[in-house]
């Protein structure tokens, strides 16, 4: 009885053990991810004295090793991804990683000079880690840059940008669900509104 | 000018913002059909009754800001030296320090009102009248607190957002905040009519030039110029009420929708992210 007892506290245990060991791993991994990518970003993006056709070159090769696009579009087109139709989906998803390529490139240009910082990190659910970090600019109070890091097939991508508390995929929603409303609840109104932005330059 | 003529120009400010919140209830946006769910869902979340009149007050200072600001911040930070400029930001904002106290203790928070004094004393003097942030490079780091925020944390809801004339995004709360900032604010009261006038400016120029650059960033890559900056705001402000601590409910890619009815916060209530 007793015996058994301990044996069962052992495999509980053992059950413990295995199933927190990944998950603090896991964070860890992130943490890493995020270095990797923010080093790059710096390094790569943030270089000194290239063209902008260059550095949109580099965010574009960049760009799917470090965000899960797909998930960031359909999470910014809110409560209207239900009612979208295939096609949209598909048109929107295309338009939305030309807008972001096109709207983010040029932000990257004034990384130079700052260093990038990693904090510590904090799993948020079993898929799900927050990464925080920070941008150290000389004589100037440092941003603070959180990243939300979700690891899938065996993968991590970054879901979700904070800088000093605004969310770069919240933003984004809200901006584009307005316009729909304004184009009178169609998805249709956004794709055309995408269309012309990103074929404007 | 002697105290109680201030108190009434302090107070024609009150009357003429009370008369534009007035205003506001004239106008209002039409509500979207109920049988419509994603619109009514997606119109509550903006929390924005008042779209109409705001979105001609923000017409009204982007054609401002065009003819007068940005012009003057373009200039200011051609011709004036960055250390001028970190010299006339630094002023500024040892100006703000006296509310910042005020509401640092509103707030019940004593270590931050006692940062913020020896802040103040410290630029005041070794700063010479704060042109110095030498608190700052004495690891005495800065924080900022208004009374939109000491309400917040009253629990007082934001209220509808509002777009006020030439101060820009704000919501009920924020534009009560605005007005007892300015009546608490010992730099009101004490000082000349130029003083003031010359602060005001001075505060406008240093704030379009230190963002001058997002600025035209976002009105170049929004869709929406006007929601961009709703939502900027809303984010802003609660990651200031909150001090920067990470906000653990904050919607994120991975929940979607499911808005809980009655939720007429600007805290959405979306699920938060469940690992799939």
């Amino acid at each position: 009885m007793r015996r058994n007892f301990f044996l069962g506290l052992g495999a509980f245990s053992l059950i413990v053990v295995l199933n927190t060991a990944p998950a603090c791993a896991a964070s860890k991994e992130a943490e890493n991810f995020v270095r990797i990518m923010g080093e790059r970003v710096f390094s790569s993006l943030g270089e000194k004295g290239i063209s902008d056709e260059e550095r949109t070159k580099r965010f574009k090769e960049l760009l799917p090793q470090a965000l899960d696009l797909p998930r960031i579009a359909r999470f910014t087109l809110g409560r209207y991804w239900r009612i979208a139709t295939d096609e949209e989906k598909k048109e929107y998803i295309t338009l939305f990683r030309k807008f972001v390529i096109q709207a983010y490139a040029s932000r990257f240009k004034g990384l130079g000079g700052k260093t990038f910082k990693l904090l510590h990190s904090r799993d948020v659910s079993a898929t799900q880690t927050l990464v925080f970090s920070e941008i150290i600019i000389p004589k100037q109070p440092s941003v603070r840059v959180n990243w939300r890091v979700r690891f899938k097939d065996e993968k991590h991508r970054i879901t979700d940008i904070m800088v000093e508390g605004i969310s770069m995929s919240v933003t984004q929603r809200d901006e584009f669900v307005s316009v729909i409303r304004q184009t009178g609840g169609k998805v249709d109104g956004l794709i055309r509104a995408l269309r012309k932005k990103t074929s404007s330059n | 000018m002697n105290v109680r003529s201030k108190f009434k120009g302090q107070l024609a400010g009150v009357l003429i913002s009370a008369t534009c919140a007035g205003m506001l209830l004239a106008s209002c946006a039409t509500a979207p059909p109920p049988e419509d769910k994603e619109a009514v869902a997606a119109f509550k979340e903006a929390n924005d009754p008042y779209e109409p009149l705001n979105r001609a007050v923000l017409d009204f200072n982007l054609a401002l800001d065009k003819a007068i600001v940005r012009p003057v911040a373009s200039v200011y930070l051609e011709i004036v030296p960055e250390p001028v400029q970190n010299s006339v930001h630094n002023f500024l904002e040892n100006l703000r320090s006296p509310v910042i106290f005020a509401n640092d203790l509103f707030q019940g928070n004593l270590d931050r009102a006692g940062t913020t004094l020896a802040r103040f004393a410290l630029n005041s003097t070794a700063g010479i009248l704060g042109l110095f942030d030498v608190a700052t490079e004495a690891g005495i780091k800065k924080h900022d607190e208004d009374f939109g925020q000491t309400l917040a944390t009253w629990e007082v809801e934001p209220g509808p957002y509002l777009v006020l004339p030439i101060f820009g995004p704000s919501n009920s709360r924020d534009s009560v905040g605005l007005i007892t900032d300015i009546l608490i604010d010992p730099f009101t009261w004490f000082t000349s009519n130029e003083f003031r006038v010359g602060r005001t400016i001075g505060t406008a120029v240093d704030k379009r030039a230190r963002n001058f650059d997002q600025i035209n960033d976002l009105e170049k890559n929004s869709l929406d110029f006007y929601s961009a900056v709703r939502s900027l705001y809303r984010q802003k402000r609660r990651d200031q009420i909150q001090n920067g601590a990470p906000a653990e409910n904050t919607p994120v890619p991975g929940g979607l929708s499911g808005l809980p009815d009655g939720n007429s916060g600007n805290q959405q209530g979306e699920a938060p992210p469940t690992g799939k």
